[in-house]
């Protein structure tokens, strides 16, 4: 899973511990109780509208446990549009001096787009 | 109740002198200064001047996370409601511990309380924290753009370059970044650590340091974000900041991961684990595969 792409759609995780805790028979109730969280709070974390503390993140990870591989793998999934998964694929296909020149170009792209509209700064 | 003006100087003195400490980031000595003082204050026997001198103390050993006695005798000063000022102290300091304590909506009560009896009083210092106090509350529950516009409040109150105004400008340039308006972001941000660096000690930094490791994360900057983002940790780890210290290991994983160094990633992710969360071994494979940026509040 080391290399799975990054993924940034909080609503998908959001729908995900709605998922999971349904499975686990948990209503809002419980589970915040569980995890010393208002049930509101809960609630707009399933809708994507709630961000949280890593303390309170990993305490959710550590209620589902059991499902941790099949819920980033699913994540994961989900996420990837076609042209996503269609890129990978190709740079997979190539060789591997050429995916390191891949990975140069991506590099230089990104440190062009750092020197532009760069803000001032004491360091 | 002995009316002598002389105890009255020293009972100041130590106050400002507690302040001062404050100020420079000395907190276990502005602790032992306003203990110093209420026990002048006893020996005085004014109950107000006691009340106040208890508020200070409260302040200090809640800001050393030594909060947990203070909270009953702060309530009890606001229900005895004898002075308005006291009052205000009271609700803002016990909107600090519930801050500090995670339960940000009894935080925000007391913020709102704070707010209201500042507002009486017409000091537009304490109006200011207040309302500053209140965003910290919104923004930890989430509620941006209402933490925003309390932020704004504060700040168009409170001029003064000062520690309290630059950590207000972070507070709002962080909102500005989660509202991906990373220019007013950033202004904000630099702002906030340009006046840290004149007027405060360095400790005070962590803040806008890893609010600008986030946003530059946020926009592409990785180099920028890992050079705030080394600084954050070693200012967290030097002042046992623990909360600080866990955001600093996983911004930088994260900052690593995006750099493309899946080693130098696995190792933060790794020592945010085992000194965090060593029952959920785990973790640094689920932080290298899932970017929960969106999900996290780094003042939560």
């Amino acid at each position: 899973m080391a290399t799975v792409e990054k993924i940034r759609q909080v609503q998908l995780v959001g729908r995900k511990i709605r998922q999971l805790r349904k499975e686990h028979k948990l209503t809002q109730m419980e589970l915040s109780a569980r995890l010393g969280i208002q049930q509101s709070d809960l609630s707009r974390m399933e809708q994507g509208e709630y961000r949280v503390s890593l303390d309170t993140l990993f305490r959710i990870l550590a209620e589902f446990k059991m499902s941790i591989g099949e819920f980033f793998e699913d994540v994961a999934r989900e996420s990837l549009t076609p042209r996503d998964i269609g890129l990978v694929r190709e740079f997979q296909a190539l060789t591997e001096e050429a995916q390191r020149e891949v990975q140069d170009f991506i590099a230089f792209k990104r440190s062009q787009g750092e020197s532009q509209d760069r803000p001032d700064e004491p360091d | 109740m002995v009316d002598d003006s002389g105890s009255i100087r020293v009972f100041e003195d130590l106050r400002e002198r507690g302040r001062q400490a404050v100020e420079s980031g000395r907190l276990e000595e502005a602790l032992a200064l306003y203990q110093q003082s209420a026990e002048v204050a006893e020996a005085i026997g004014d109950p107000k001047l006691q009340d106040l001198a208890l508020c200070n103390v409260a302040a200090a050993a809640i800001s050393l996370g030594r909060g947990d006695g203070e909270v009953p005798r702060l309530r009890e000063i606001l229900l005895r409601n004898e002075s308005i000022a006291n009052c205000c102290l009271a609700a803002y300091n016990i909107a600090r511990y519930y801050e500090l304590t995670k339960d940000f909506k009894k935080s925000l009560f007391y913020a709102r309380i704070a707010r209201d009896r500042s507002e009486v009083l017409g000091r537009i210092d304490w109006i200011a924290s207040s309302y500053n106090q209140i965003g910290n509350a919104l923004l930890a529950e989430s509620l941006i753009e209402e933490a925003c516009r309390h932020y704004e409040k504060a700040l168009a109150m409170y001029a003064e370059p000062s520690i309290r105004r630059a950590l207000m400008l972070d507070n709002l340039g962080y909102c500005r970044v989660l509202q991906s308006r990373f220019s007013d972001g950033y202004s904000l941000i630099y702002q906030s650590l340009a006046m840290l660096r004149r007027v405060g000690p360095r400790r005070y930094q962590l803040s806008p340091r890893l609010d600008l490791c986030f946003a530059h994360l946020e926009t592409g900057r990785y180099e920028k974000a890992r050079n705030h983002g080394r600084v954050a940790l070693a200012i967290a780890e030097a002042a046992g900041d623990s909360d600080a210290t866990k955001n600093a290991l996983y911004l930088l994983g994260e900052t690593a991961n995006l750099l493309g160094d899946s080693f130098g990633a696995r190792r933060y992710f790794s020592r945010l684990q085992q000194g965090f969360f060593p029952d959920q071994p785990y973790l640094p494979s689920f932080l290298l595969a899932i970017d929960v940026r969106k999900l996290i509040n780094l003042k939560a």
